[in-house]
């Protein structure tokens, strides 16, 4: 029992550190929260899911059409919401407020087109399940695992080791100081908002997944969960989103099954809202990223 | 008079009341500085506090409403202490996210009947209309009739609140609390330099916004004698914040203004009910990027002052 629902928490949670990623990603370069990051994962999981369900293309083929399709939105979500208030010297609320209209624009786009109610992927990776041990794991666990846990690594490296990695590292420092040294910074701040995006489709198609629900408003309650992980592990830590994420998943996992079930979506915020009273700099955040900005 | 006193202009008309008293709620939190997105959260523990003691305890409405106000606020003295701690951007996410624990508990408490919510919550109106027939006005007054006339006043009182509120706001900003709330806005690290005590100020504001917002979502729950966890969600949030960035968070007026365009809005526009959050996102994405202090600023007001004061002189003089 208890390493069964290890196994489902860590699935669970390495979603949320993918979608907390994308979070991050935007927080560390951008230094603020992209509220509208929810909604381009539920637009990445309907991608998703049209693609495998009326195209009938393998879901890897899917998750990279929902990884365009959110790279994409990022782009105009950069263009359109960011960049006029990058041009001006605006309150640091502004960013969050004009995410948040991006955010229940795209709802509500969402329930037009696509309807309120929930889709479900056709079952094509389903029914496989292997047994190792005392725990059971399905074949779509096992996907959700690989992507998520090869995605972090690769970002990792890529950031660490690659020029463009520096690069990002480098505005993510001082954005006018990296501008000085030659690094073209509106080009680095659109390849953050689009890889964050991508990143959050593909976790789309993933919970899709998990769920085997797709509906519109699942941007908002994983958009939500998304911010609980950014702060648990420290805003514009990477490390901290990634273990924040599966702490998460854990945490929501075991309080299902040992009792309070339909208490699941508090348990997040609970979380958060202890955290940041007691080290509000998140698990993993340095002293001095205190909650000062 | 018929056609403008139809039960239909009036619920809106109170409904404008109601949002306008929410403006002021978020105004009052966010005269710091402070951006609280925890004001929906605040309106339904007031509603709920409210409506159960009228239904269970037996307790009036004119006292159960101020009751409501109360418990919002003592919540908000309990998460605000710490919450205060932490600013911009942290304070904003801690009070979202405590908005949706508030929200989830209500769902699931057998009190507050889950997501069905509390039905048959005794409605101001009803209750004036009979207070009006024993008080012998029982065929009306002045050709309106019993239903007309409670319609009407509960209109008032709530027009007297909002008029109040904007008064206690209008003094507030001119007074010693006032000005430590402007300080604290401007630069908080002057202001705590300058021997204001931030924490005190931020935390006044955000226990008397909670306190207005209580009101308002108990007085929300006796004019439409429903409530239900869905109706405090993060769309009501959203909402309340437009009031304040449609309109203009620097003078009181600006919420108000922000309040009355935006309830009025689907009504004017009945094609735009289906649209309505998508034309709410829009309109929060371009004011900030073209007016981001609002459609009424401190600039605003000087212009139209000038503006018709020179008019008078223009009038004297020819």
């Amino acid at each position: 029992m208890f390493w069964q629902q290890l196994v489902n928490g860590l699935t669970l949670g390495s979603t949320y550190s993918l979608v907390a990623l994308g979070y991050t990603l935007i927080m560390g370069v951008l230094d603020i929260v992209n509220m509208a990051h929810g909604e381009i994962f539920m637009f990445g999981a309907f991608t998703g899911l049209i693609l495998a369900s009326h195209f009938h293309v393998n879901i890897f083929v899917a998750m990279l059409g929902a990884a365009l399709v959110g790279s994409l939105l990022g782009i105009i979500l950069e263009r359109v919401a960011l960049r006029p208030l990058r041009r001006r010297a605006v309150s640091h609320l502004a960013p969050l407020i004009s995410t948040i209209g991006v955010s229940i624009f795209l709802e509500s786009v969402a329930l037009k087109v696509f309807g309120p109610e929930s889709q479900a992927f056709p079952q094509t990776l389903a029914g496989k399940i292997y047994t190792i041990g005392p725990m059971q794991i399905s074949l779509v666990q096992v996907v959700i695992l690989a992507v998520a846990f090869g995605l972090m690594l690769i970002l990792r490296f890529w950031l660490a080791r690659t020029k463009i990695g520096k690069a990002l590292r480098a505005t993510a420092e001082s954005t006018e100081t990296a501008g000085i040294l030659g690094v073209n910074t509106n080009l680095i701040i659109v390849l953050t908002v689009s890889l964050a995006s991508g990143l959050g489709a593909i976790a789309g198609v993933l919970v899709g997944l998990t769920f085997n629900a797709v509906e519109p408003t699942m941007g908002m309650s994983m958009g939500l969960k998304g911010l609980a992980v950014l702060i648990l592990g420290g805003m514009g830590n990477i490390t901290g989103a990634m273990f924040g994420g599966l702490i998460l998943g854990v945490a929501e996992v075991f309080s299902v099954a040992y009792g309070a079930s339909s208490y699941r979506d508090a348990v997040a915020f609970g979380m958060i809202i202890l955290i940041l009273f007691v080290r509000p700099q998140g698990l993993f955040g340095a002293k001095d990223q205190t909650g000062g900005r | 008079m018929d056609f403008i006193l139809n039960p239909y202009y009036l619920q809106i008309g109170m409904f404008i009341m109601i949002n306008a008293i929410l403006g002021v709620s978020i105004y009052l939190t966010l005269a710091t500085g402070q951006l609280s997105l925890g004001n929906a959260g605040f309106m339904s523990i007031g509603a709920y506090t409210s409506a159960l003691l009228t239904l269970k305890a037996g307790f009036p409405v004119y006292l159960a409403i101020p009751i409501g106000g109360f418990a919002a606020a003592a919540v908000s003295a309990v998460i605000g202490f710490p919450a205060l701690r932490l600013k911009g951007l942290y304070l904003a996410i801690a009070t979202l996210g405590f908005g949706e624990v508030v929200r989830v508990v209500f769902l699931n408490l057998k009190i507050t009947n889950g997501a069905l919510g509390l039905s048959g919550i005794p409605s101001l109106g009803i209750l004036l209309g009979k207070a009006l027939s024993s008080a012998g006005f029982d065929q009306g007054m002045g050709g309106l009739s019993v239903q007309q006339l409670s319609n009407v006043s509960v209109l008032l009182i709530l027009l007297i609140l909002v008029v109040f509120l904007v008064f206690f706001s209008l003094r507030l900003s001119r007074c010693r609390v006032g000005r430590a709330f402007a300080a604290i806005k401007t630069d908080e690290t002057a202001a705590e330099a300058m021997g204001i005590n931030t924490t005190y100020y931020k935390l006044l504001a955000f226990l008397l916004g909670a306190f207005i917002a209580g009101v308002a979502g108990a007085l929300a729950a006796h004019i439409t004698f429903y409530i239900g966890p869905k109706d405090f969600d993060y769309h009501r949030t959203v909402e309340i914040l437009l009031f304040a960035v449609l309109g203009g968070s620097n003078l009181v007026w600006g919420p108000i203004l922000g309040a009355t365009l935006l309830t009025m809005l689907p009504e004017v526009l009945r094609a735009a009910s289906d649209y309505r959050m998508m034309i709410y996102g829009a309109i929060l994405v371009t004011m900030m990027a073209f007016r981001p202090q609002g459609l009424i600023s401190e600039e605003t007001l000087r212009f139209w002052k000038a503006k018709l004061g020179r008019r008078k002189e223009h009038d004297l003089n020819s």
